[in-house]
């Protein structure tokens, strides 16, 4: 049985790639971030040290053609030493919708990891959540498979995956939440509806393209008769006219050297016979 | 006839116009002008004098059609062209009005035209389009703003010349209503921009534009002509004092201001405009009383923020002190909460004491200062849009007055107004009676706010004195029936209500409100023919009474229950045995007059009905000599209005107003003229739920009763603006009681009424022909039947059936024979009363079938009637694909808007389930029963839980008429000889036919 000059069986060099993934060389080692560091352990109680770190090389020559994140699944194409590539696929298990609702509602419990997630930062503190919910963040295991001969896991393709994956988890640790299950956008939308998002004009309303519209163009898109309705049903408090005028901070504004409000008072009061 | 639209651009509202008919100018052919838009002169004219002075321009708007020309709009009634079209950009004559004037112009759309006669006959017909309809709400939208004061002047600094004007601020729920409003907008209200290209502005912002031009408008129109007396500022004073007056000037501009001023002005100006808008932030401040445990005086104020979407998750200042972070609050709690508390200091400076602490999270108050907070701090803080909890008693309980009465004599089976009774005023706290001795108590306390018997009651000293002076004068003594209904009516005083009436004996019956249930039954007189089911006989029985008394009554069933029928059979009954009384006269629409006439034919044979209407009616001596001679005189409205001094001087006994809408407007003329008739007795019909408009109820009750309910001003002071404004159910009880005794009003869903109901109610609805309608049916005849003549065999028949075609197009309406697109209003009399009918099913919030035999009448009649009622009319004819139609079916049974579904009976006949309606219209006849049936089966099928109402359209002595005597002869006979379709009629001889389609005299009323 050939070995290579790595320790790896290998019958044939790989085939060359162009325009695979590479994996970084400027940037030291991962696992600068907490999420990543555990991840890395994670990978460390899998496969040793040095499997990873060749995985790393395999990686750096751009073996790996794509990776792609879904709930559930990371799977890779990585060009071996046959003209097709391996599939290399790692599972673990993605939450339930209500699991995440679970979270999402615990999360948003505590204005510290909300305002740390909607500024693309992931508090370590939010591991105690997942827990707490009996639903932890990282797996303890992964379900990794590879479809080339190797019969050793991880292969070096799963190898070459798996360090690609954890340096992705260092830059985008919202990836971590995708694979469970949640993509950022859809997370951060709930977060942001169960709290306070970003202000709301309150006034905002979404338009229709006119062209969207040419069957009823010339008709309101809910009928008169509907639209008084809502207008007789409206209770709006009672209030006397003057109202804003007193409520308000008054403006600095003088007028023959009387203040603005006073001068509008008496106004003010005659308006609902108007 | 001009179909008028309605964009805004900038401040100024634009109108334009389709015209249906020939145009006055030639459009030309410029590929880009709109071919068929009115001219800007033509528009100006028809608008009148809202128009006049306006600038006339030309606009590009963006239409979707063909390079042919644009779609036309559905009012319009002209056929659309373009199969697929698209976006594309045609030039428009515009008219621009000012803001006060635009607003003058949307006002006028709500109005009623008073009489017919108003118009100006030389200027060209128009009718608004949904978009200008649209833009009348706006209007209605921006003057309640300025009625509630939400405005605030502002320096406008957009078009170069700095200008002073009023801008609207909207918050909490008028924010709300602008999200609603703006996502309705029509799309071609956005499809106009001003002197750029033609583009597509977002709904929001035209909105706003619009809503600024029209609240600028009305409030310059409600401010005083001078905010400040004194000289008008010239260019040398200070800004602010220019802008000051500008504000309500002609003038607007400021021109010639030093930008160091403007700038100055317009930033404090926004920046008190912007806090406006953060008084209804999403998280609102929120104050909670708590009252005090038994034997105490400690009330406490509690503090707390509260999302404003979600009232119930409610935080304790304690909690947002002690630095908790919450879902759904801002990142900084505690700094919302000290700003609100500050600003609630100057709604509540009693809340001052709050402020002096570093961590304010309540405050401890006593008695007198809770009474204080739940009569003034609490309603104003709520209005600034603070959340504040009060214990559930406030507001509930108060001092009122209690009425006991006793009839003097001993008769108990006979009531007159001048009978005298033994009254007793008493006091009563919500429901509980309260002694002179423990009120006197009370008043010594200084303290308004006391508890009795364990329960917070709210007390004022004005109050107290009153109550203690109304005993003193009146505690017991003697009325007279009549006053003691005043008395009722009146509802007790401002500031101490009639909150209870207790009476025995048949006043007790007539004031309890449900007098119908309590009278003994009047039964259905002899010479009604038909059967009056049991409700219908408590109606009777009601309307004796009352008529009895001398007093007039609103009889307001819902539509179908039979108030014809009603009203009829006490007519009868007050006739019973030959009693000679005088006669009735009765004001309906001009549609409902044949009707009339047809009922009192069928159900009271030996009524003598004279109706007075038209050319031909009597005058003078020979109208005495009519009356004298007549049980019930059938009149119009506007008949009335014209004969009203010969109608005065006639002795009658009894008016009834049917659909008296008619009069609910107490200012309009009609009003003027019914009141101006005397009778011994008056008596409104209306199927609308007149409680719900109080304006409308005053205007019917002071028609039947006059001055019961005293002067409008005292109705509004006394009820309208309590139970409109601040949902006071004091009020609305008060109001029930003074009114009840006079409104008999039974829903068709009232469990009782049900029970005496079929399932499926058949009615026949009496139509008339206009003049225009008999004119083109006789020349129709006459050139028909010459050609029947002189034909034979299948010729024949095909001129048979073709001449039934046109007539029953006549019938249905002029432009339906003619198709020349002419105008729909006003010319049949089969559509005025489809107008009436769906006006009342809407309003009821009931769907309807409308069936009619002719695809071409439904595509007249589905724009018509969508604009003139303001709801969705689906129409479902062959030509629609399945999914379409499914689609529309889907929508008609899932949809809780009431609705009218009109369909082709040839599309539609069979197979749809359509239980979501409990209405069918035939507004014309296939004279096939069991076509009609099967149609009628789309309502009336399993799933549906109401009584079905049927009714069939038919002209008064026309071949509709003759041919419907037909079938119910021939129905008598066998069924089965109709079943044939119209083919049995083609055997007919010649003579037998003329005298079948034969126009009689009584088709024109």
């Amino acid at each position: 049985m050939p070995i290579g000059p790595n320790g790896w069986f290998e019958a044939r060099p790989p085939i060359r790639v162009e325009g695979g993934l590479r994996a970084r060389s400027r940037r030291g080692p991962i696992g600068e971030q907490w999420w990543s560091r555990r991840f890395i352990d994670l990978l460390e109680d899998i496969c040793d040290p040095g499997r990873l770190a060749r995985g790393r090389t395999y990686a750096r020559r751009g073996q790996v053609l794509d990776m792609e994140v879904a709930p559930g699944a990371v799977t890779a194409r990585v060009q071996g030493s046959r003209p097709a590539p391996y599939r290399v696929s790692i599972r673990i298990e993605a939450y339930a919708e209500g699991d995440w609702a679970d979270v999402e509602r615990a999360l948003a419990g505590q204005a510290l990891y909300r305002a740390a997630l909607l500024a693309g930062e992931m508090p370590p503190e939010i591991l105690e959540v997942f827990d707490a919910l009996g639903r932890p963040l990282f797996p303890s295991t992964l379900d990794m498979s590879c479809t080339c001969p190797d019969h050793g896991v991880p292969c070096k393709h799963l190898s070459a995956v798996l360090y690609l994956l954890a340096e992705a988890f260092d830059e985008d640790p919202f990836l971590v939440l995708a694979w469970r299950g949640r993509a950022r956008a859809d997370l951060l939308e709930s977060l942001r509806g169960l709290a306070d998002g970003e202000p709301v004009d309150p006034l905002h309303v979404p338009d229709v393209p006119l062209a969207d519209r040419l069957d009823d163009f010339y008709s309101p898109a809910a009928s008169l008769g509907r639209l008084r309705d809502l207008r007789e049903q409206r209770v709006a408090e009672p209030a006397p006219p003057e109202l804003l005028l007193r409520a308000l901070q008054p403006p600095p504004v003088t007028v023959r050297h009387r203040p603005l409000v006073d001068v509008l008072r008496a106004a003010y009061r005659e308006l609902p016979l108007s | 006839m001009l179909v008028v639209h309605g964009a805004w651009v900038d401040r100024l509202l634009a109108l334009w116009a389709e015209a249906t008919g020939p145009l006055a100018t030639t459009a030309g052919d410029e590929p880009s002008r709109h071919p068929f838009a009115a001219s800007a002169a033509e528009l100006a004219a028809a608008i009148g004098t809202s128009a006049a002075g306006a600038a006339q321009t030309e606009l590009t708007i963006r239409l979707p059609g063909s390079p042919r020309g644009p779609l036309p709009s559905p009012e319009s009634g002209l056929p659309a062209a373009a199969r697929r079209p698209r976006l594309m950009t045609w030039r428009v004559p515009t008219v621009l009005l000012e803001p006060t004037a635009a607003l003058t112009l949307l006002e006028s759309l709500d109005a009623a035209p008073e009489d017919e006669a108003s118009t100006d006959a030389a200027a060209p017909e128009w009718g608004p389009a949904s978009s200008l309809r649209y833009l009348a709400l706006v209007g209605d939208v921006a003057r309640d703003l300025v009625r509630r004061g939400r405005i605030l002047p502002q320096l406008s600094t957009g078009n170069g010349v700095p200008a002073a004007c009023w801008a609207p601020v909207l918050t909490g729920s008028d924010a709300a209503e602008f999200r609603e409003l703006a996502g309705a907008m029509p799309p071609v209200c956005r499809a106009v921009d001003g002197e750029r290209a033609a583009g597509e502005r977002a709904a929001a912002d035209v909105l706003r534009d619009a809503l600024a031009g029209l609240v600028d408008g009305a409030a310059r129109r409600a401010m005083p002509d001078r905010l400040l007396a004194g000289h008008r500022a010239g260019p040398r004073h200070p800004l602010a004092d220019r802008w000051l007056f500008a504000l309500t000037a002609d003038d607007p501009a400021l021109p010639g201001a030093k930008p160091a001023d403007v700038e100055a002005l317009d930033g404090a100006l926004r920046q008190w405009l912007a806090s406006a808008y953060q008084l209804h932030g999403p998280v609102r401040v929120c104050f909670r009383l708590g009252e005090p445990a038994e034997d105490e005086d400690a009330w406490v104020v509690e503090f707390g923020l509260q999302p404003a979407d979600e009232p119930a998750q409610y935080v304790p200042a304690a909690r947002i002190w002690a630095g908790e972070r919450l879902p759904g609050l801002p990142p900084r709690p505690d700094e919302v909460l000290l700003a609100g508390l500050g600003r609630a200091v100057r709604l509540c400076s009693d809340l001052y004491p709050a402020l002096q602490q570093p961590q304010p999270t309540e405050l401890a108050v006593d008695t007198a200062w809770a009474y204080t907070f739940l009569r003034h701090g609490a309603p104003l803080l709520r209005a600034a849009g603070y959340a504040v909890n009060l214990p559930t008693w406030s507001g509930l309980r108060g001092l009122g007055l209690r009425l006991t009465t006793r009839p003097a004599g001993a008769r108990a089976d006979e009531l007159s107004l001048d009978d005298r009774v033994d009254v007793r005023l008493g006091l009563a706290i919500g429901e509980q009676a309260i002694g002179e001795a423990e009120l006197t108590e009370l008043a010594g306390l200084d303290v308004p706010l006391v508890r009795i018997g364990g329960q917070w009651v709210e007390l004022d000293g004005r109050q107290l004195r009153s109550a203690l002076k109304a005993i003193e004068e009146r505690g017991t003594g003697q009325m007279t029936v009549r006053e003691v209904i005043r008395e009722v009516a009146a509802g007790g005083e401002d500031d101490l209500p009639l909150v209870d009436v207790v009476a025995g004996g048949l006043l007790g019956d007539l004031l309890s409100g449900d007098a119908d249930r309590r009278l003994a039954p009047v039964p259905t007189p002899d010479t009604f023919h038909g059967t009056l089911r049991p409700y219908q006989e408590r109606g009777l029985s009601w309307l004796s009474f009352l008529a009895g008394l001398g007093l007039g009554g609103i009889l307001a069933d819902d539509m179908g229950l039979g108030k014809t029928a009603q009203t009829l059979s006490l007519l009868l009954s007050e006739r019973a045995g030959g009693r000679e009384l005088p006669a009735t006269l009765l004001l309906c629409p001009m549609s409902l007059v044949s009707n009339w006439q047809k009922e009192a034919a069928r159900f009271g044979p030996s009524l003598r009905v004279y109706v007075h209407h038209g050319g031909t009616r009597k005058r003078d001596e020979e109208l005495a000599a009519a009356v004298a001679e007549a049980d019930l005189v059938i009149t119009t409205y506007g008949t009335a209005a014209r004969d009203v001094e010969a109608l005065a001087s006639v002795h009658w006994g009894r008016i009834v107003c049917d659909e008296a809408q008619a009069v609910k407007n107490s200012a309009t003329r009609q009003a003027r003229v019914v009141r101006a008739i005397p009778a011994q007795t008056r008596l409104a019909l209306t199927g609308t739920p007149v409680e719900n408009h109080l304006a409308e109820l005053w205007s019917i009750m002071d028609f039947c009763n006059p001055g019961l309910l005293g002067t409008p001003t005292r109705f509004r002071e006394r009820y309208r603006e309590p139970i409109e404004k601040g949902r006071d159910e004091h009020a609305a009880r008060a109001l029930r009681r003074a009114t009840g005794p006079f409104i008999l009003r039974r829903l068709k869903t009232d469990k009782s009424i049900i029970s005496d109901l079929p399932e499926k109610l058949e009615m026949k609805t009496w139509c008339s022909l206009t003049p225009e309608q008999a004119q083109l049916y006789e020349a129709v005849l006459n050139d028909m039947m010459g050609k029947i003549e002189s034909s034979e065999g299948i010729e024949r028949r095909g001129n048979v059936l073709a001449t039934m075609t046109r007539l029953k197009q006549v019938c249905n309406h002029p432009a339906h024979l003619l198709k020349n697109g002419s105008r729909l209003g006003g010319r049949s009399g089969k559509l005025a009363r489809l107008e009436e009918l769906a006006q009342e099913i809407v309003e009821e919030g009931d769907k309807a079938l409308v069936f009619t035999q002719y695809a071409e009448f439904g595509a007249l009649l589905r724009p018509y009637l969508a604009a003139h009622l303001d709801r969705p009319v689906l129409w479902l004819h062959g030509g629609l694909p399945k999914a379409r139609r499914d689609e529309l079916v889907d929508r008609f049974q899932s949809d809780d808007e009431p609705m009218l579904f009109l369909l082709s009976l040839k599309a539609a006949g069979t197979g749809l389930n359509l239980t979501a309606a409990n209405h069918v219209i035939h507004v014309d006849r296939w004279w096939n029963p069991a076509v009609e049936d099967q149609a009628t089966d789309r309502a009336f099928r399993i799933g549906q839980r109401r009584t079905v109402q049927v009714r069939k359209f038919i002209c008064v002595d026309t071949l509709e008429e003759r041919i419907d005597d037909m079938i119910e002869q021939k129905k008598a006979l066998a069924e089965r000889v109709v079943g044939t379709g119209e083919d049995w009629i083609t055997d007919l001889s010649t003579e037998r036919l003329r005298e079948l389609f034969r126009l009689g005299p009584g088709a024109v009323s």
